[in-house]
């Protein structure tokens, strides 16, 4: 198993680098209209998954399906007919991304994978937040 | 884990045993700290799966909140000191 560290640093590096970006895409001026701010809040949201998928990389399917979606491509086939919904997993294939292509045993293992990641990325976000609202950064 | 999905493939057309599945659940409840909490084993199958979608949903609505107070942030966020916490953090 992947050394969490390991995954927390690159998923913090690249979301830094995304958010660092979107500073410099912006205009220094604060959001003016609640359409600006939507639109900031969105390109946010975007990049904290887009930094996932990336550092993740072709590795899981749950980020070779985001990163497809990023780019526009079409979805993989719709899986015909391995999934055991007396479990339940036909909840659970709609909320994980890829999951409709998966069969039952891919899907619970991506699972374990996307909520891995996920739970780093929010403690990451976390993270950034707290270290900019307090007012100095000396160890 | 992976001498269970050879198995699974020389007997043919991919059947996926309820023993690998129940497998594989009992791997995900260790990761939802609901359930964890919970002191019980006895979770059943769809009750971890259903527990799980809610958790996912959670992280999702979590990383939406945490988008939003980041965007308002957006103009003062010092990166490069951010990113040196982090680090700091993680290598202690």
């Amino acid at each position: 198993m992947k050394n969490p560290n390991t995954l927390k640093k690159k998923l913090a590096s690249r979301f830094l680098k995304a958010m660092k970006k979107l500073k410099y895409k912006m205009s220094p001026s604060p959001p003016a209209s609640i359409a600006e701010k939507k639109r900031r809040h969105r390109a946010v949201r975007a990049a904290a998954y887009a930094s996932m998928a990336s550092a993740v990389g072709p590795r899981r399917a749950w980020s070779r399906a985001l990163l497809r979606k990023m780019k526009g491509r079409k979805r993989a086939r719709r899986n015909p007919g391995n999934m055991n919904t007396r479990f339940g997993l036909n909840h659970l294939c709609d909320i994980v991304p890829g999951g409709e292509a998966m069969d039952s045993c891919s899907l619970l293992n991506e699972t374990a994978h996307y909520i891995k990641c996920l739970v780093a990325q929010v403690q990451i976000m976390r993270e950034i937040l707290h270290s900019s609202s307090s007012s100095s950064t000396i160890l | 884990m992976s001498s269970r999905r050879q198995q699974s493939r020389q007997s043919g057309a991919s059947r996926i045993t309820d023993d690998q599945i129940a497998d594989l659940v009992s791997k995900l409840q260790q990761l939802i700290p609901e359930i964890r909490s919970r002191r019980s084993n006895k979770s059943s199958a769809s009750k971890v799966l259903q527990e799980t979608c809610n958790y996912i949903r959670n992280l999702h609505q979590e990383v939406d909140d945490l988008s939003h107070r980041l965007s308002g942030l957006l103009q003062s966020t010092d990166a490069d000191s951010a990113q040196a916490t982090i680090i700091r953090s993680l290598l202690m």
